[in-house]
């Protein structure tokens, strides 16, 4: 990538940050939450950039299917969730087939990688019952198992949901980090930059493997809230599952996840490569996220989540996740008052009222500006089906 | 404490330089024994490896050894705190070393089962599979037995390294075998718990489980202990597979039983640790050791010693709690104890020896 790119990506960037921390202030009626940095993005040089990335063949369009069986005393059903799964591919596709369903996103030449979310494991994560579905899928197109690889960023938290053990022999299964220090696994030249609270590395950097292993990638985020971005779905499990330095972000009680999460998911080759979302919700967290395993905050919801555009699934999951806290008596994610901010990890673990930040969820809106889809509920074209 | 045939688990012992399934036997201590001890109170000394730990350290004499997730087998002096020497692998290293004579036997994610010189820390032989190697290899009557994720469990000669059998099993296979007499029992990514014959790694009998099994057996008589992805601890009749009882627990269980006497004593992901009679599976006690526990427990002169984000020790007979120590932080780790010294490391890559 030239000079010249390197700054109109910066400029660009830096509008939609307004833009993010103005809609973010609409909200705040109690407490003045400062306003995002400039972030500087240095990206992979791209040519004409690919239908099949993000907001991908079908912006806007949401399959949700849900299918009481698919957990049954905390175990997912993997017979169950593989017939939600081509419910869904079909409903997405308008395909009679499942096999033409996943030959639109996928191809025998593809290496294919298989983006997890581990973080909560093992009490919630993404189910391996569902990956070795998507992983059967893919192969059944004409993928050979040595070109799909399984991966995210934390070895140790994959080691923690056993997917090593999980997956069938000849799939590869990567840690992207051996441990938090790690950074021999990222690429130097593709990074996104931005100073959030005076942090000595201000730099995060995209994982090699999406930098250049993989040339498509599905994304099997999980169904939860996270007490920093309001809810970790599509968008946070490739933004903040693809680069490194993260966490640095958000620092209590503030967060600049909007609009890190957003820019993040537009750098290329990331934006591209992406072309299918699963959203595995056959387990929800709606309060603890993103690593509680308090079992009372962990419903059995029993829903999948199928499409292409990140904004919509995330918008939707917004509003289960909004949805289920009111049923709970927990606030909204959008809260801004300080009394519900506490500085104490035990006690937000253990109590649905409060918070360790300021959540931004306006990070789905943020990069639905950025062209990564669809955030009005409107405009979504929700289908549901249901199952069982 | 010497090993006895109750705590090698088999009415036929094995002999003294065999290393019969994880960490030695089925108290799991790497074959130490030690007296209980107090909660530790400072450290003899500290050394950083530069890299997690995400396996057991084991011991003999006066040296620890610790593979790293860098590829490094480190050989530590533990009067010192000083390395020996260190061999470097060409992948990273999930597997708990095991000792046979005068080698250390691991395995790596580069495919091969390295067995190197004790005291030098040369190769003396490898023997390759085609998938990482995450088990730690068991030795019996100078066969070393180890599975791969190329989902084959192999056999070599434990002094050569020279193949002598490998048998498919129906899933990747990263549970460390147990090596009985004249069997081998070891888990399967597919959720089969097998046994093998020592000899000819033929299958003798299957039975399965509702998923896959990390956990390493224990064999205790005739009966043999495992847990399972699927929740349950499992009782199985070694001679026949069947299911005598089952046990449940709240989440998967990848840690390995230790076993004391008539009791099993094994982690659940859950956060708990669980006491359970091996004749009839009936729960003794359960305590809350964290939010995770996927490590082996160790057992020794009535303390159940675990290691979870920490280090902790509790009475065996009641499950209460003696002691916790911040240090230790750990997915697959198990603390060495020895006269009053506890040896840990952890994901942090810091290895600690503290009285």
């Amino acid at each position: 990538m030239d000079r010249r790119t390197f700054v109109k990506r910066t400029s660009l960037g830096s509008a939609v940050l307004f833009l993010g921390g103005v809609d973010a202030l609409a909200y705040d009626e109690e407490v003045k939450l400062p306003l995002p940095p400039p972030i500087d993005v240095h990206e992979a040089p791209l040519g004409k950039r690919s239908p099949l990335g993000i907001p991908g063949l079908y912006p806007g369009r949401v399959v949700e299917v849900s299918d009481p069986r698919s957990i049954v005393r905390n175990r997912v059903s993997q017979p169950i969730v593989g017939q939600m799964l081509e419910q869904g591919m079909k409903e997405l596709t308008g395909e009679s087939s499942v096999r033409a369903a996943w030959a639109k996103f996928v191809e025998p030449k593809d290496v294919v990688g298989i983006k997890i979310n581990p973080s909560g494991a093992p009490a919630c994560c993404s189910s391996p019952e569902l990956v070795r579905e998507i992983l059967s899928a893919v192969e059944s197109v004409g993928v050979p198992a040595r070109n799909i690889v399984v991966y995210d960023r934390f070895g140790y938290e994959m080691d923690i949901g056993s997917y090593q053990l999980l997956m069938p022999p000849g799939i590869r299964v990567v840690g992207v980090q051996g441990d938090r220090l790690d950074a021999s696994g990222y690429d130097a030249n593709v990074y996104c930059q931005a100073d959030f609270f005076g942090e000595w590395e201000t730099r995060s950097y995209m994982a090699s493997i999406v930098a250049s292993e993989v040339n498509k990638i599905i994304n099997v985020p999980t169904l939860k809230d996270h007490s920093a971005s309001g809810v970790t779905g599509c968008l946070k499990n490739l933004g903040y599952g693809t680069f490194n330095n993260v966490a640095r972000s958000h620092r209590p009680p503030y967060s600049f996840t909007n609009p890190l999460i957003g820019v993040m998911c537009s750098v290329e080759p990331l934006r591209s490569k992406s072309v299918l979302n699963i959203m595995d919700g056959t387990r929800m967290v709606w309060h603890g996220g993103p690593l509680t395993q308090n079992q009372d905050f962990i419903y059995q919801a029993g829903i999948l989540m199928v499409g292409t555009d990140p904004v919509a699934m995330d918008t939707i999951e917004l509003e289960m996740i909004e949805k289920k806290r009111r049923d709970e008596g927990a606030p909204s994610v959008w809260e801004r008052n300080s009394k519900s901010i506490t500085a104490d990890g035990g006690e937000f673990y253990r109590d649905r009222t409060k918070n360790l930040f300021f959540r931004q969820p306006g990070h789905i809106a943020a990069a639905g500006k950025l062209g990564l889809g669809i955030s009005d509920l409107k405009q979504i074209d929700h289908r549901q089906v249901h199952m069982g | 404490m010497p090993m006895t045939n109750e705590t090698r688990g088999t009415s036929a012992a094995p002999a003294a330089d065999e290393w019969v399934t994880l960490l030695c036997d089925n108290t799991r201590t790497g074959g130490q024994g030690a007296p209980p001890m107090e909660a530790p109170s400072r450290a003899r000394w500290q050394l950083r490896l530069g890299s997690s730990v995400r396996s057991a350290p084991v011991m003999r004499d006066t040296t620890l050894y610790v593979n790293s997730l860098a590829g490094t087998l480190h050989a530590i002096n533990v009067e010192t705190g000083r390395l020996k020497w260190k061999f470097e692998a060409p992948g990273q290293i999930h597997s708990t070393p095991s000792l046979y004579k005068n080698k250390v036997l691991f395995g790596c994610d580069d495919g091969n089962v390295y067995a190197v010189n004790a005291e030098l820390g040369g190769k003396s032989w490898d023997v390759p599979t085609k998938g990482e190697v995450w088990a730690s290899p068991v030795v019996r009557q100078g066969v070393a037995c180890f599975g791969s994720a190329d989902g084959h469990v192999y056999a070599a000669d434990a002094d050569s390294g020279k193949l002598v059998w490998k048998q498919q099993l129906g899933g990747r296979v990263y549970s460390t075998a147990y090596a009985a007499e004249k069997n081998i029992y070891v888990g399967s990514g597919d959720g089969q718990v097998h046994s093998l014959d020592q000899t000819t790694g033929k299958i003798l009998w299957s039975t399965p489980t509702g998923n896959g099994i990390d956990s390493s057996p224990a064999l205790v008589r005739d009966t043999l202990v495992i847990g399972s992805l699927d929740f349950f601890v499992y009782g199985l009749d070694a001679t026949t597979g069947a299911v005598r009882w089952k046990y449940e627990t709240g989440l998967g269980i990848s840690s390995s039983p230790a076993v004391s006497g008539d009791v099993a004593y094994i982690g659940s992901k859950d956060g708990f640790l669980y006491a359970l009679a091996i004749k009839t599976g009936e729960l003794k006690w359960k305590t809350r050791a964290g939010e995770v526990v996927t490590s082996p427990l160790v057992f020794s002169e009535g303390v159940v010693y675990v290691q979870s984000f920490g280090t902790m020790a509790l009475e065996a007979a009641t499950g209460k709690v003696m002691w916790r120590a911040g240090l230790g932080g750990s997915v697959q780790g198990a603390p060495v104890i020895r006269e009053r010294v506890i040896y840990v490391a952890g994901n942090s890559g810091e290895v600690y020896a503290l009285e």
